[in-house]
């Protein structure tokens, strides 16, 4: 009965501090795709990539993130170039993402607020993964002229995703005389030779 | 020992020379970004670091995986975590952090006296906070702002002058050491278990990390720096049983080009 009751007013909170912030709710209804239809579903490995695949194509702006990932890089490279560097760019992120499915044990995700931050229709979307010790995650989002949101950045216990592989991928031009083709092509190298972890 | 490798870093630091810093504004801009300004130095002991890892630590993690079962691996790590409270008990009253000091040892006593000398986190389950303050972070409220540049140490691995002295300092607090002074056999055993069992824990982490860079070096330095700066503009983080509470905001620019707001 008490666990009922509390189920009840946990229902009814989540969905008025939904109601209240549009950002908080679509990084919910994000997360909630992901766990109920990638990390708890017992599909293959591939029906799941799949799915991620194309829920992180739609929730993440990529032309963004590829721009600030790129910096200098991406303003000299031309319009093929980019797409190019994108399209392995998601490929090869998305597998080594979805490389750690089974990590998952049931954990849940508690969204606390969400802020202004810095730039133009940005926010940031606070929660914290319920685990022992607890995860500070940190959804850094743009809105679009349509009103919907779009995820620039994720932050986890203060990493940046998009910093870590704006320094990584520096690193990696400069020592490539700075030709973006190389890092391209070797994304798509490491993306080709992937295979997933063995439980 | 450790004076040994300290001395033979400092050569081969000089050895290998730094890097000066370019001429180009966008690729100074990088190089004020990543300051590290001793980077052949620093890329030889990561490969050396690298190269212990594959040879011992990884695969006795592994070993050591496969013979315990998860309830005593637990333990082991709680056990760990609770000896490094009194060294986290100092550093909070030298940044005069009251509450931080309170939580701290009440932590202590608890898992101590009721979680089986530290294998059991009873505190957790009475929900008492988790701060672990260290030196290096005490230097940064003492006023050191500036970490210096990044540094790797054999073996110990990614650091920075400020925060290779909070180590130091920090382990010659840690009263369990004091005690096993004349015990170097005991001494090391702890070091090594004690290595073992934080590999282990981060196995899948690290693996998945490195298969996913093109530049694993770069990828470990980026993430040390921007974890170790939310850890210390963070001091008063409070990490409660289930909820993290970020003190102060996360900044860096995220500048996107107009041409792509008209789309």
């Amino acid at each position: 009965m008490k666990k009922l009751l509390s189920l009840v007013l946990g229902l009814l909170m989540s969905v008025s501090v939904q109601a209240a912030e549009p950002s908080i709710m679509f990084v919910n209804n994000l997360t909630d795709d992901i766990i109920t239809n990638v990390l708890e579903t017992t599909d293959t490995q591939e029906e799941k990539f799949a799915r991620f695949k194309s829920a992180f194509e739609k929730a993440l702006d990529m032309k963004s993130i590829g721009q600030f990932v790129l910096g200098v890089y991406w303003r000299k490279a031309t319009a093929e170039e980019r797409q190019a560097f994108l399209n392995a760019f998601i490929d090869f992120t998305t597998k080594t993402w979805a490389d750690r499915f089974d990590l998952y044990t049931g954990q849940q995700i508690v969204f606390s607020g969400s802020r202004n931050a810095e730039g133009k229709n940005q926010l940031y979307v606070d929660s914290t993964i319920e685990n022992n010790p607890p995860v500070s995650v940190i959804w850094r989002l743009k809105q679009t002229k349509s009103g919907d949101f779009k995820i620039i950045d994720i932050i986890v216990e203060g990493v940046s995703m998009a910093m870590s592989y704006r320094n990584e991928y520096s690193a990696f031009l400069q020592k490539n005389g700075g030709k973006l083709s190389v890092l391209t092509k070797e994304l798509e190298q490491k993306s080709a030779n992937f295979s997933f972890t063995k439980k | 020992m450790k004076k040994y490798v300290f001395v033979l870093g400092m050569c081969l630091m000089f050895l290998t020379g730094c890097v000066c810093p370019p001429k180009d504004p966008e690729a100074l801009r990088v190089y004020e970004e990543t300051n590290d300004p001793l980077e052949p130095f620093n890329r030889s002991m990561f490969a050396f670091n690298m190269a212990v890892d594959n040879l011992v630590l990884e695969p006795v993690a592994k070993g050591y995986r496969a013979v315990t079962p998860q309830i005593a691996r637990t333990g082991v790590k709680n056990f760990f975590k609770n000896l490094k409270q009194p060294v986290y008990f100092a550093n909070a009253v030298f940044q005069l952090e009251g509450q931080q000091a309170l939580s701290i040892a009440g932590r202590f006593f608890a898992n101590t006296l009721f979680g089986f000398f530290g294998f059991a986190d009873t505190a957790s389950d009475l929900d008492i906070p988790v701060y672990e303050p260290d030196f290096g972070q005490t230097l940064y409220v003492w006023g050191v702002k500036e970490a210096g540049p990044y540094l790797v140490l054999p073996v110990l691995g990614p650091s920075s002058p400020r925060e290779a002295v909070g180590w130091g300092v920090d382990s010659v607090m840690a009263p369990l050491d004091w005690a096993l002074k004349g015990e170097p056999v005991l001494l090391y055993s702890k070091f090594a278990v004690e290595s073992f069992s934080k590999r282990e824990g981060a196995l899948e982490f690290l693996d998945s990390l490195e298969k996913g860079s093109t530049d694993f070096y770069a990828t470990m330095r980026s993430m040390y720096r921007q974890n170790r700066k939310n850890k210390l503009e963070n001091s008063n983080v409070i990490i409660g049983y289930d909820q993290v509470v970020q003190k102060k905001e996360y900044e860096f620019d995220f500048p996107i080009d107009d041409e792509f707001e008209e789309e």
